[in-house]
């Protein structure tokens, strides 16, 4: 289907009603953790109060002669049952379901009670005794790079990935995975000139706060396994259970959607692995609830510490840029090493520049683990080199607008990882927010103790590649649909926006399209919701799906009509056969082909994979390094009390580059979501560490912004440069809005104060702190 | 899990304080259950004192404020009387928390918790009210200038209820402005919070009371006599008396040189505000 047929029709690019919305506003939506279960053993765990130790002894007696208690499992009672299957994790196989022989972060479970209630399971933990050998602990990447003490003796890679096979069995080090992105000289250039900017630049760890705390039931049926999680990847947890139980994919059921909120979150290895083995174990049916401070331990968005250099010619075109990062993946990698290749591709940010070095690093240190967040590494990145462009621009007495727009890639342009530019419209996203903030008018910036300032970034991210999707479309004779997809919907609207594109290739009506919820013994394979990869990935399967369901009723209609398929018209009212003027409802035709059966259905199905050419090790390089990419900007006007420090956020916009908007409501709803997660970030949200012990584990303390700390004014724009192979164009936005508000912030409070902080988040007392040295 | 008690007289409420080892008597309870959940409280009894007859009425004249323990914030905040007599506790009290929050929460409670960050305790020393307490062996009345005695410790003894709370309204109010400011989030606890009272001193001069919350471990105040000074005198001279007292507690919210800072900009953000407040 051509785009302008696809415009000619009625769902894509309608601002149709979210599927679940009157449920959730009443509260009647059945979220997965609030799913009811059958009659299960409550799970607690006894968490270790060592950032780094040998595990001496678990004296489990006490707990076990609790009343109540049906069971108490440690690392060892699985791994005498399980193996080495009990070590998990996307990237690296380092993570034991349960501490075995070590513990690594404080927080970290190594002993678990399975009780007739919660209260019986925690009273019953508090009485497990443990002795610990401590070990040097490492407490953050300095000590990791340069310690002499080890997280994990020696490096375990999952067989997944084989570009990490090289790695098994490293010993003595916290590096686990290294990128180098290289292109032209870019330290003979930075080396030899004087006139370059440089910044040290620190992102601290923070955590995702879904509303929905996770929680996973686990129960065995024979030889079965079933799973109903709060996760963003059936699929994959499929995959790990399978793997950990040494049992058949298809002896695995993992059941999940709605989701109250993700972000990453809820993705691979939580609280699944063990509840699966401790169902397996035990024989038992367990939940797995965790409280709010619990959650805080499960994962971590990684801290990263970035120095980085940039340099300019006379033009003003960006010669050459470097960047050496260091992501702290906490005590197990996670898809650390992921991250640290995804992002470190995109170090240079969105700008043509021949000369490039970058050195990502990914480290082990005795903290809570870390693994992917809204963004997957990119804002800490986007922080870096969108402050340094805008010292590039001050440094030429130029308007940071001006300069970003002679740099940036533009259409066709290959990027500095060596993949071709496409369908990331920067200038039209920059453009749109200064346009949005009135950029051409002089801003008042005071003179007392508030001063206000103003300040954009630009922020790019390559989607995840290579993946899969399928999709499988069962069509109701009455012209209502069940769409059978992995995609898990946890309030970025995908069933929504899946429908739509359903019934823009079928001409169906808003609301008729239900997606199925996640249920791998039904919903195909998904690589994951997650990397805003749904709209365009699943979408395509989606949309193929639909078309050939599509040519199927027109199929069926020239037969029953007697006329070519080429004469069939199909549409809203059903089909018309154009030379006889025929027409028939969906409901004549298929109940119809079926000898005029009621409640019949015709299924189709459809996948979508996508490719890449894995990059170059030593260079980075690679001609396809993803599928598409995404891009956004930021623009923000701000106020600075120069006597307390603190920020007052008068407007924030943010544009992102969709492709094409399948709902431009929900569009909206993402960049205003992402820009508002990006200002927590920005200005409050740190996760504090006292010797490896987390001190601001509890919503009292860990600060996500208010009602009252959002802008007086947030505008979402929504750019549309559609892309070749995306669903009608479309891509996804989950995202781009929050890559470049941290940068935008900072550059506002430079260009109000003069001041620059290079240290998230802006806190009044850093704001002070930068003021009052005068830096 | 604590048994619960929802005794309708005040007699009863002394008798299950004095004879349970670990009760804990709660008004809207927005503090006692996050506490409990949090594991900082322990209560083995949690006592109501919703269906108490009379500890939710606000009796005001113009020599003073009777308050009961049950009279929610928010009442305070919106009063007519309170916002005429006293309308340093009624800005206050608007400054807790959020309005589901101060539409649930009792004065009573918030007094009684002791947390040296709360908002109502920093007008109320300012306001030298007294706090009026009961047991089963009688009932006694101290001026909240001595009821927060240390870091989360109050005079409160144990079987004792809070009753009342008397605030008495100045005779020749001149003005009044309370200032908090947060590190965080804009409704997070305060890294500081100043309360100012101008009262005319019966010579033709002011006198100055500050109630000072989050700058020391515990809420605290000063007494000036300001005579005639204009604003910038009584500015210098407030914040040389308020040095001594700040002791700011370091935490994840800030410093304490921060807070200091905070402090002294809250002060004389207060006394600005307070002074273009005079008639």
């Amino acid at each position: 289907m051509s785009l302008d047929e696809a415009v000619s029709s009625g769902a894509v690019g309608q601002r149709w009603r979210r599927t679940d919305d009157v449920a959730k506003v009443r509260g009647q939506l059945h979220y997965t953790a609030d799913e009811p279960t059958r009659h299960v053993a409550h799970v607690a765990f006894h968490r270790s109060l060592r950032p780094f130790a040998r595990l001496v002894e678990i004296h489990t007696e006490e707990a076990l002669a609790l009343p109540g208690v049906v069971a108490v499992l440690t690392g060892a009672d699985l791994y005498e049952a399980l193996g080495n299957a009990i070590f998990t994790g996307p990237a690296f196989s380092d993570q034991p379901v349960l501490a075995y022989e070590r513990v690594r972060f404080v927080g970290e479970p190594l002993a678990a009670v399975l009780a007739e209630d919660l209260a019986t399971a925690r009273a019953a933990s508090d009485l497990i005794g443990v002795e610990y050998d401590e070990l040097e602990p490492v407490l953050d990447v300095d000590a990791a790079l340069s310690g002499r003490s080890y997280v994990h003796e020696e490096l375990r890679p999952s067989t997944v990935f084989q570009d990490l096979a090289h790695l098994a069995g490293v010993r003595e080090t916290n590096v686990n995975y290294q990128f180098r992105l290289r292109r032209g000289d870019a330290e003979g250039i930075l080396a030899a000139s004087g006139a370059k900017v440089t910044g040290d630049f620190f992102s601290p760890p923070i955590h995702h706060v879904p509303i929905e705390l996770p929680r996973t039931v686990a129960w065995r049926e024979g030889n079965r396994l079933e799973l109903v999680t709060t996760t963003q990847t059936p699929s994959y947890v499929r995959q790990m259970a399978s793997d950990l139980l040494g049992i058949p994919l298809g002896a695995v059921r993992v059941r999940s959607a709605p989701l109250g909120g993700g972000f990453g979150s809820k993705m691979y290895d939580r609280l699944e692995p063990a509840a699966a083995a401790l169902a397996w174990v035990s024989g038992l049916a367990v939940q797995l609830a965790v409280t709010r401070e619990e959650a805080f331990l499960l994962t971590t968005r990684h801290g990263a510490r970035v120095h980085s250099e940039m340099i300019c010619d006379e033009e003003g075109s960006i010669l050459a840029s470097s960047a050496d990062i260091v992501y702290d993946t906490g005590a197990y990698a996670d898809v650390g090493p992921r991250i640290t290749a995804k992002s470190g591709m995109i170090a240079p940010g969105p700008y043509r520049v021949e000369h490039v070095a970058v050195r990502s690093r990914c480290v082990y240190t005795n903290k809570p683990s870390a693994g992917p967040f809204r963004g997957f590494g990119v804002p800490q990145l986007t922080f870096a080199h969108e402050s340094l462009v805008d010292e590039l621009a001050i440094a030429r007495g130029e308007d940071p607008v001006a300069f970003r727009r002679r740099n940036l890639l533009r259409e066709g342009d290959v990027a500095p990882v060596g993949t071709r530019m496409h369908s990331a419209d920067f200038h039209s996203c920059l453009d749109a927010v200064a346009e949005e903030l009135g950029w051409d008018q002089p801003l008042a910036r005071g003179s007392g103790r508030v001063r206000r300032g103003r300040g954009v970034a630009v922020g790019v991210k390559a989607v995840l590649t290579p993946t899969v999707s399928n999709a499988v479309l069962q069509l109701n004779q009455d012209a209502s649909a069940s769409l059978v997809i992995s995609t898990v919907d946890m309030g970025q609207g995908s069933d929504t926006i899946m429908g739509q594109i359903v019934a823009e290739v079928l001409g169906l009506t808003e609301g008729s399209v239900r997606v199925v919820p996640t249920d791998t013994d039904v919903t195909p394979y998904d690589t994951i919701t997650a990397g805003s990869r749904s709209t365009y990935h699943t979408g395509n399967a989606v949309r193929l799906a639909a078309e050939k369901m599509r040519d199927r009723l027109i199929e069926i209609a020239a037969a029953r009509l007697g006329v070519a398929v080429t004469d069939i018209k199909l549409g809203p009212e059903g089909v018309l056969a154009s030379s006889t003027q025929v027409r028939l409802t969906l409901e004549e035709l298929v109940r119809g082909y079926f000898g005029g059966a009621r409640g019949t259905t015709l299924s189709t199905e459809a996948g979508f994979a996508t490719e890449w050419i894995p990059y170059d090790h030593e260079t980075g390089q690679s001609e396809r390094v993803t599928e598409h990419w995404f891009a956004g900007a930021v623009g923000v006007v701000l106020q600075v009390d120069t006597a307390t420090g603190r920020i007052t956020l008068e407007h924030l916009a943010v544009a992102g580059d969709v492709g094409r908007a399948i709902n431009p409501t929900l569009v909206e709803q993402q960049l205003r979501g992402a820009a508002i997660m990006g200002i927590g970030l920005s200005l409050f949200e740190e996760m504090v560490f006292d010797e490896g012990q987390l001190v601001n584990g509890s919503m009292l303390d860990y600060q996500l912004p208010s009602l009252l700390d959002l802008p007086a004014r947030l505008t979402p724009l929504i750019i549309e440069s559609p892309h070749r192979s995306g669903p009608f164009g479309a891509k996804g936005v989950g995202e781009t809005g929050i890559l470049p508000v941290a940068p935008a912030i900072a550059n506002a409070v430079r260009d109000a104060t003069g001041v620059r902080i290079t240290r998230l988040p802006l806190t009044p007392e850093r704001v002070l702190e930068a003021l009052g040295s005068g830096k | 899990m604590p048994n619960l008690h929802r005794p309708d007289s005040l007699e009863e409420v002394l008798g299950l304080l004095a004879e349970r080892e670990d009760a804990i008597v709660y008004g809207g309870g927005t503090t006692v259950q996050i506490l409990s959940k949090q594991g900082v409280i322990f209560a083995s009894d949690l006592i109501s004192l919703r269906l108490v007859p009379g500890l939710a009425e606000l009796a005001t004249s113009e020599e003073r404020l009777l308050i009961g323990p049950m009279v929610r914030l928010r009442a305070l905040e919106r009063d007519p009387e309170v916002r005429r007599l006293a309308p340093l506790l009624a800005l206050a009290c608007g400054e807790v928390a959020n309005a589901r929050v101060r539409n649930t929460a009792s004065i009573g409670g918030n007094v009684a918790h002791g947390d040296y960050r709360l908002d109502p305790p920093v007008a109320l020393i300012a306001l030298d009210a007294t706090v009026h307490l009961a047991s089963s062996v009688g009932t006694r009345n101290v001026a909240v200038r001595d009821f927060f005695v240390g870091f989360e410790q109050t005079a409160l003894e144990h079987g004792e209820v809070i009753t009342a709370i008397e605030v008495p309204c100045p005779k020749a109010p001149v003005a009044s402005a309370y200032v908090k400011l947060s590190s965080l989030a804009a409704n997070d606890w305060p890294c500081a919070s100043v309360a100012v009272a101008l009262d005319q001193d019966g010579e033709g001069g002011m006198s100055l009371a500050v109630g000072l919350g989050a700058l020391a471990p515990t809420t605290t105040y000063f007494e000036l006599a300001l005579g005639s000074a204009g604003l910038e005198e009584a500015t210098a001279r407030a914040l040389e008396a308020a040095e001594e007292l700040l002791d700011p507690l370091p935490d994840i919210r800030g410093g304490a040189a921060y807070k200091r800072a905070l402090g002294r900009v809250a002060l004389t953000d207060a006394l600005a505000l307070a002074w273009g407040g005079i008639n």
